[in-house]
């Protein structure tokens, strides 16, 4: 770089003409930033060296710059603290050192400059065939940060890994390219709060200063933002910021853009200009990876069918496995037991019963598909076969078996008198269907949302 | 310059810039403290390049002029002088330092070679409080703080200045401190707000050394902060680097909150660390009845203890939850009620230690893992 080799040029003649503590303490930790119009803008450390610079060297580092480079005019000071470069101050040791079993603030954890966790990477991300397209624009991604896939929108339900992956890109960038690109992750709760700050404390160009010197911006839940309306306005500036500057975005969210009912058009209409990718449920190979790769981690051993079973019983949610792992690590740890098929069943069934079984009813099921598909319950216990009711039908016949775990013959009867041969080919198609087709299943996981807010 | 000061006035003076002088370091004009008349009377000046205390002392000028000296040979010999009135005048560079009986001779170095003290670029604004406040509001949170190599942006206080109320945090990453100072409290002409990472040695010898009841002024500006009353001023850098998101560390609500005696807390606190191991952990647990907390601790190689305090439970009661007993204290120390309100949610996540009735202070701490 030009102007480092120039200020090491500089740096040497100065060095020179002052004494060697004076130049250690004022011109170590200096450097130059930028030169133009004749004006040379330096950054130094403290405000302390900015004054005593600028009042008795200034001569002489002009003249050792206009040696080198006679374009040069005049220069301008600045305070800069790189904490690189920053001098190490002794400051009195610690009273106390920190005890080994003394738990830390989870939240604090996280890198402070780019509130990354580096807990997740993406080695330990397991691959399979519901995230495998997430995962393969994520590395895409990494190795062309903005050109590729610019805004890259990962959706998928709770606990499918998508904070993992968001994350784990970020982690993975980071170590990358060491500290050339700056990265940021944001949950859209802590962008809200931020700008919640700057409003009411009349600064909003901190923010504006914050983000648009950010070359990967991460915002996780941005389906949270929705609805806010000062909040979308500040990230709808943000993003054009940085997308018009070839700046990576990667957005997380649990549904597609147009599934989000409070978005701005225009928010929307962005983030569809780039790659959408879902993370499905993960299937059952997936599921046992997973587990084996927590196991390895953990470095605990357990019995083949005892992983089979954990797979087999927690479907949907990865968060909720690991949830039901530790329950049972921690059982062998404390208990000091072998773990058999039987007493993994019996654990598993105390933590994973769904709170829906016990409150929701046929009733309310019935009344949340005809709600979201807008279509009345007359026309969808009828005989009618319209496309746009046959779907609403099949997904009531699935939801009331998966949810509820009803007898297909009592299904078949509840909605409108039918064979329980219906009710068993709605619930495979639905069931195949949600595997392949994200629309579908974000519509029922939708569906599902609303039942357990009722 | 000739001058003829108390010997009080010099020794508070050089005391108060103590902390100040540079104790290492490369250059050795930092080990000296300025000496100049300034406007009839006497500025003191030391400085390390990261603070700089002025103080400013009264004194019969006869003539003009100022000095730079080693800061610790001029202290001594102050403090060890015996006579109530001291003369000090300059002979080139040199100070002479004189009483009835007893006369010095000390090597300085010119004041041109003094670092420039540099000024707060934004001194309109302000915001105005009793030092009484302040201070009482540092001392809840300084025990919290914590020097980090690793994480220099928690090496200090912040302070997030909200136009209507002040905070102060303070977190080592175990324990968070939070004050809230309203705006009955101070006064201001800042129409914005603004965070700022105060360095733990700048905020500690801000509450040293400025006397109680008089009121401090702090200046802010993008990487300055600038206390004075009449006779200080105190500037420093603040860190640069941005503070956890404490916000977020607070819990929003508590499983299970007791109401209980601080003093009695207090002691069994400190009685029980006598049969703590060497994680200095002490255990707490609520009794079946729910109306008294055992504070208890064990060691096999000391024997053990427990001490019961009556309690009023509300929410679920608690397993036991274990704590080291010196962060503990650190939370129950700076309670000054009657009665504090302890707060625990389950599963290892962080409790709170509050006075009942009064949100302004909190104090969370991270239990220690029981498994």
């Amino acid at each position: 770089m030009e102007l480092k080799e120039l200020w090491q040029s500089a740096l040497a003649e100065i060095e020179l003409q002052v004494s060697r503590p004076n130049f250690i303490t004022w011109f170590k930790s200096s450097h130059l930033l930028d030169k133009k119009d004749g004006a040379a803008l330096i950054a130094v450390p403290n405000n302390f060296a900015k004054e005593w610079i600028e009042n008795k060297y200034y001569k002489t580092i002009l003249a050792a710059i206009r040696n080198l480079d006679d374009t040069t005019k005049k220069l301008e000071f600045i305070v800069h603290t790189n904490p690189d470069t920053a001098p190490k101050i002794a400051e009195p040791k610690s009273r106390k050192l920190p005890e080994p079993d003394q738990p830390i603030f989870s939240e604090m954890r996280v890198d402070p400059e780019t509130n990354l966790n580096p807990r997740y990477s993406l080695t330990s991300f397991v691959v399979g065939s519901s995230n495998e397209m997430a995962y393969a624009a994520a590395q895409a991604i990494i190795k062309e940060i903005g050109k590729k896939y610019n805004p890259l929108f990962i959706h998928g339900g709770v606990g499918v890994g998508k904070t993992h992956l968001i994350q784990a890109i970020g982690n993975e960038i980071k170590n990358l390219y060491q500290n050339k690109v700056r990265v940021r992750y944001v949950p859209s709760e802590k962008f809200t709060n931020e700008v919640i700050w700057a409003m009411r404390n009349k600064r909003m160009e901190t923010i504006k200063e914050k983000y648009r010197l950010i070359d990967v911006l991460i915002i996780d839940d941005i389906q949270f933002i929705g609805g806010k309306t000062r909040t979308e306005e500040e990230f709808f500036h943000t993003f054009n910021a940085l997308y018009e500057n070839n700046k990576q975005i990667i957005i997380s969210s649990d549904r597609p853009p147009k599934f989000i009912p409070t978005l701005e058009e225009r928010l929307r209409s962005r983030f569809e200009g780039g790659m959408i990718c879902d993370i499905g449920y993960p299937d059952y190979e997936l599921r046992v990876a997973v587990l084996k790769s927590k196991l390895a981690d953990k470095k605990v051993n357990l019995s083949p069918e005892v992983v089979d079973l954990i797979a087999n019983r927690v479907k949907k949610n990865l968060r909720e496995l690991e949830g039901v792992l530790n329950r049972i690590i921690f059982y062998q740890q404390t208990k000091n037991q072998e773990i058999t098929a039987k007493l993994a069943e019996q654990i598993v069934g105390e933590s994973a019963q769904e709170p829906m079984q016990q409150k929701t009813s046929p009733v309310q099921v019935i009344k949340a598909v005809v709600d979201f598909y807008e279509v009345s319950s007359n026309d969808l216990v009828g005989r009618c076969r319209k496309k746009e009711l046959v779907e609403p039908r099949q997904v009531a016949m699935y939801l009331l078996r998966d949810l509820l775990d009803m007898s297909f013959p009592y299904i078949g009867e509840k909605l409108g008198k039918r064979d329980h041969t219906t009710a068993i080919y709605a619930f495979e198609k639905i069931s195949q269907e949600v595997n392949k087709n994200p629309g579908l299943n974000n519509k029922i996981m939708l569906i599902k949302e609303k039942l357990t807010k009722s | 310059m000739k001058l003829i000061i108390l010997r009080s006035n010099l020794k508070d003076g050089l005391a108060a810039v103590e902390r100040a002088v540079s104790d290492s370091g490369n250059l050795q004009i930092l080990k000296n403290v300025l000496f100049r008349t300034f406007n009839n009377k006497i500025k003191i000046c030391a400085t390390n390049l990261d603070l700089a205390i002025t103080k400013i002392t009264s004194a019969k000028i006869i003539e003009e002029g100022g000095i730079t000296i080693p800061f610790g040979t001029f202290y001594n010999l102050v403090n060890n002088s015996d006579n109530e009135r001291i003369l000090v005048e300059t002979d080139k560079n040199n100070l002479i330092f004189k009483t009835d009986n007893y006369s010095a001779k000390i090597q300085g170095l010119g004041v041109e070679e003094f670092p420039i003290i540099p000024k707060i670029e934004n001194e309109e604004n302000f915001i105005e409080l009793d030092s009484a406040v302040l201070k009482e509001a540092i001392y809840k949170v300084l025990n919290a703080a914590h020097i980090s190599e690793i994480r220099p942006e928690i090496s200090g206080v912040l302070m997030d200045f909200q136009m209507t109320m002040i905070k102060f945090v303070a977190t080592d990453a175990f324990r968070l401190a939070h004050k809230t100072l309203n705006n009955n409290q101070f006064k201001t002409n800042f129409n914005y707000g603004f965070k700022a990472i105060i360095p733990l040695r700048t905020i500690s010898e801000v509450v040293k050394i400025f006397p109680e009841n008089k009121q401090i002024k702090i200046c802010v500006d993008q990487n300055q902060i600038f206390f004075k009353n009449e006779d200080t001023e105190v500037i420093s850098r603040l860190i640069d680097g941005e503070y956890p998101d404490y916000e977020q560390i607070i819990p929003k609500s508590m499983d299970s909150e007791i109401v209980i005696n601080k003093e009695q807390l207090v002691n069994a606190v400190k009685l029980a660390s006598n049969f703590s191991g060497q994680t200095n952990d002490i255990k707490l647990k609520i009794d079946p009845g729910k109306k008294v907390l055992e504070i208890y601790s064990a060691n096999q190689y000391l024997g053990e203890n427990n001490y019961l305090i009556p309690i009023k439970l509300k929410g679920t009661e608690f397993e036991e939850i274990a704590f080291n007993w010196h962060y503990f204290l650190d939370g129950l120390k700076v309670i000054d009620h009657e009665n504090l309100v302890f707060g625990v949610n389950k599963s290892n996540k962080p409790s709170i230690i509050r006075p009942p009735e009064d949100g302004s202070y909190f104090y969370i701490l991270m239990p220690i893992k029981t498994v």
